[in-house]
């Protein structure tokens, strides 16, 4: 079974997005922050990492960064989840790792599509 | 005699601070991230260096001085600082956005004053922003706050974030509004999902 990592300071999207992969069959861990999602990447391996944009301690961005320096967390995928749609935000994303980029609200079907074609399946 | 001494000991003093002053802001530009640190954390004694700190954390590029910087604004507080503060929840850098958020969640009655024009602001970001500072922000009027949001705004985005946050907070009273935004956004899946979740967790306290 593929595991995805939820990475989200507000619990009400954690638990949506939870129940979203896990009827596609995934077995889903959560983060509130990006210091604790760093810290469970290194220590668990997950497939893929759905990451929020704004949140405390250490946002989406500097979080896919730091992955991306880190040897085990460096080629795992990324879908970057936020609020803000520009195209300097969307730009941004690409820039510090992520593999694809959402805006809130996600479409379910797109965002359950994504995650199962860049985690390589359920 | 004694009071002779006592005003020249006075006098002495405040150029002392003065000079002190002057020394550390020119610190705060100094090539040590250490330096400049250590200035910060002295010039949070001084009321007068608001203006400075606030335009040295656009520009700071270390972490640690960033965090140095809010620690020290956050002490001074005061209108200006969360005037200052406030500018910044427009800024593209994420981590001084979210830093600024911190502080400003500190200071319920400054950011009081503001509330209703961050929440009415033209950028939905700032009104989304607006209410993350709520999240934590020790004010009674805040779930009252919320429910105007939850009211008055067209944003799905801003919506959703007062009725996350009103999970938190909210009352009993409040969940025929909250049931009432399944109805203005009846195609938005996410939506309903968080207000069920708000009302039953509304329910259970």
């Amino acid at each position: 079974m593929k595991k995805i990592l939820i990475v989200d300071d507000a619990l009400t999207v954690r638990l949506y997005h939870r129940q979203l992969m896990e009827t596609l069959g995934f077995e889903v861990g959560e983060a509130e922050n990006g210091i604790e999602a760093l810290e469970r990447g290194l220590s668990e391996h997950f497939d893929l990492f759905l990451v929020d944009v704004n949140m405390p301690k250490m946002d989406g961005y500097r979080l896919v960064e730091e992955m991306r320096q880190e040897p085990s967390l460096a080629a795992t995928p990324v879908i970057m989840i936020s609020t803000e749609e520009s195209e300097q935000d969307r730009e941004k994303a690409y820039l510090s790792g992520a593999n694809f980029y959402v805006v809130k609200p996600a479409d379910v079907s797109e965002l359950q599509t994504y995650a199962t074609l860049l985690a390589g399946g359920a | 005699m004694g009071l002779r001494k006592r005003a020249v000991e006075d006098e002495l003093e405040t150029v002392v601070l003065e000079r002190g002053y002057e020394t550390l802001l020119l610190a705060l530009r100094s090539e040590s991230a250490l330096n400049r640190r250590d200035a910060v954390r002295e010039l949070s004694a001084y009321p007068q260096a608001v203006t400075d700190l606030l335009n040295t954390l656009t520009s700071e590029p270390e972490h640690a001085v960033r965090e140095a910087l809010l620690g020290a604004l956050q002490q001074l507080g005061g209108e200006p600082v969360v005037a200052g503060l406030i500018t910044l929840l427009r800024s593209e850098d994420a981590v001084l956005r979210n830093g600024a958020i911190e502080v400003l969640q500190t200071m319920p009655e400054g950011v009081a004053l503001h509330m209703l024009e961050l929440l009415n602001d033209r950028d939905s970001d700032v009104r989304i922003f607006a209410i993350d500072i709520l999240q934590q922000l020790a004010h009674p009027q805040a779930p009252e706050w919320l429910l105007s949001v939850l009211k008055d705004e067209t944003h799905i985005n801003v919506v959703s974030t007062a009725v996350d946050r009103l999970a938190e907070v909210g009352r009993a009273e409040m969940v025929p509004e909250l049931m009432a935004i399944k109805q203005r956004f009846p195609k938005e899946a996410y939506l309903a999902f968080a207000v069920d979740l708000a009302c039953r967790r509304i329910e259970e306290v």
